[in-house]
């Protein structure tokens, strides 16, 4: 609703053509970045000060430019001005060498969504510059403990405005976010058994989802949102189903007698499902077609691979024992190629991707302290969500906000 | 005694009593030694579907049943761990009204998702052959609580065997 607001309701013309991102070569993940000058916006008063910070914060943390005094290859001008409780805003950005406009644009919101508006210039920004979506409107969501209770807690995805969703005083566990980012399906002890619930965000209303005999856990919500993939136990062993969200009806797709099933995660497309399975004798990743057959496995490196999280662009990552500690991976289907992208003496585990495939939400354990960060899966260094005392862990990443 | 001299006491009891158990009562004819066996027999010839749930009653008092304990990432019920459990079949086959929860529980390492599963297939290993020793399957339920609720919230190898384990919740 506030999205729309700032794209529909609100002052939001487009004063020149903007570039077409066909216009704007691409760089590639793990190339150089882009050299920024900001000396030419302009912030008058506390609210637009603000914006001009965040907004240079979430071009940084975009992970596509580095910020330059003056003398930038792409050049951002314009103004941010409070006003009467609210903060105009226009913003061009340009490229020095031959004065292309890649976009150029008027703002307008209350003063009290200064963190908002600048999300929404960065995403703008990133996406006008290097064609790719931005990230500086997605949230992450969480389980804290804090006083011995775990519950969903959900901030911005640079770590602000921290909020607890839930208030069950039980055992909250992994989170999952729906397509369209209103809704969350997790597993919870509300009936004392671990069953799987969906809370609205906008409401705070619960339902139950899967409340079966025995194990119900794990969910993963296909991108259609039709149907959720879960663990249950109900035929007398942890295996994978789908659910019809509308029947509520599931659906078998493993039967391993001796081993489990556990993570499931769809796949772009929602016609496989990477999953986790210890029929090996260790937890290993597989992937199966989504009604079930054959599972392949993917992983032989490592003495455990787990937490598979299938990214946007068709790459999975997940969490490999290596060497003592738990590290992250990338596996990539169309290479058959798999990239270590941590490494030292950390434990990180339960990775999500963020909506532009290239940026992951972790969490990562140090002296049995567990705290979540931001790493870029294309070169730059890791950066910890937020410092609130508490354990911390299981992060997902949002979707994209739906675009204008 | 320190907290943890108590502890390594308690663990070392665990041990004895485990293994005095198990000579005493060899597991079926000759066949302690072999955990395939074991574990063909704990899980029967085929998945034993879950009743519907039933609401936690009046806890049972007069009877205590040690836990279970399982190898790292394993969910197998070991030669040594089997009396434990045969004294809850003894038990439950004495009092035809009591009813169980098996509770399954992992050490803090792995994923957590990941032993969500482990957890219930450890219950379900041990309901599995509490019905091979004759118990109504519709008298018992699973639970996991993965790696969420420890009981040693130590980091070491003797605080992850404690937490590594089955509990049983009778009730009437």
């Amino acid at each position: 609703m506030a999205r729309r607001n700032l794209f529909h309701a609100v002052v939001s013309l487009v004063l020149a053509g903007a570039a077409s991102a066909a216009d704007v070569q691409v760089v590639k993940a793990g190339a150089g970045k882009a050299s920024l000058d900001m000396a030419g916006f302009t912030a008058r008063g506390p609210y637009s000060e603000l914006v001009r910070t965040v907004l240079e914060n979430d071009l940084k943390r975009s992970g596509w430019f580095e910020l330059s005094g003056s003398g930038g290859a792409v050049v951002i001008q314009g103004s941010a001005t409070d006003q009467d409780g609210r903060i105009a805003v226009t913003c061009q950005a340009a490229a020095r060498a031959n004065a292309q406009v890649f976009m150029r644009r008027a703002y307008g919101e209350p003063s009290s969504s200064a963190r908002r508006l600048a999300h929404a210039i960065a995403d703008d920004v990133v996406r006008a510059v290097k064609g790719v979506p931005g990230i500086a409107s997605t949230r992450i969501a969480m389980v804290g403990m804090r006083n011995g209770s775990k519950e969903i807690y959900i901030c911005d995805y640079d770590g602000e405005g921290l909020t607890q969703l839930t208030h069950d005083r039980s055992i909250c566990l992994t989170p999952s976010w729906s397509p369209d980012g209103s809704w969350l399906a997790y597993t919870a002890f509300l009936r004392s058994y671990p069953d799987v619930y969906g809370i609205d965000l906008a409401s705070g209303q619960r339902r139950r989802i899967a409340g079966f005999p025995g194990l119900n856990a794990g969910p993963d919500i296909s991108r259609d949102g039709r149907t959720i993939a879960l663990t249950l136990s109900k035929d007398g062993n942890p295996e994978l189903y789908t659910l019809d969200s509308r029947s509520g009806r599931p659906t078998r797709l493993t039967n391993t007698r001796t081993a489990v099933e556990a993570s499931p995660t769809w796949s772009p497309d929602g016609r496989q499902i990477a999953f986790v399975s210890d029929k090996s004798g260790r937890p290993q990743v597989y992937v199966m077609d989504r009604s079930g057959g054959e599972a392949i496995r993917i992983t032989f490196r490592g003495s455990e691979n787990a937490a598979p999280d299938w990214g946007p662009d068709g790459r999975i990552v997940f969490s490999s024992r290596r060497e003592g500690n738990y590290q992250l991976c990338v596996y990539d289907p169309s290479a058959r190629t798999e990239t270590q992208v941590t490494s030292g003496p950390h434990d990180y585990e339960d990775p999500s991707w963020a909506p532009n495939g290239r940026h992951v939400v972790c969490s990562r354990t140090s002296g049995y302290h567990s705290e979540v960060y931001v790493l870029d899966t294309a070169g730059d260094a890791p950066i910890r969500l937020h410092a609130v005392p508490g354990e911390w862990y299981s992060p997902a990443w949002s979707p994209s906000r739906a675009t204008e | 005694m320190s907290r943890q001299q108590v502890r390594l006491a308690l663990f070392v009891m665990v041990l004895l009593a485990v293994a005095s158990a198990g000579c005493r009562r060899p597991w079926r004819r000759g066949a302690a030694a072999d955990p395939d066996f074991l574990q063909t027999t704990a899980l029967g010839e085929q998945d034993i579907p879950l009743g519907e749930r039933m609401a936690d009653g009046i806890p049972v008092a007069d009877f205590t049943a040690a836990n279970v304990q399982f190898a790292y990432d394993s969910f197998q019920v070991a030669p040594t761990e089997a009396p434990k459990v045969e004294s809850v079949a003894d038990y439950m086959r004495r009092n035809g009204d009591v009813r169980l929860v098996i509770e399954g529980h992992c050490d803090e390492r792995g994923s957590r998702e990941y032993n969500m599963a482990l957890g219930e297939h450890r219950a379900l290993a041990v309901r599995a052959y509490l019905v091979g020793l004759g118990i109504d399957a519709q008298r018992v339920q699973t639970r996991s609580l993965g790696e969420e609720s420890p009981i040693d919230p130590g980091h070491d190898e003797r605080a992850w065997w404690f937490n590594r384990r089955a509990e049983f919740k009778l009730f009437r």
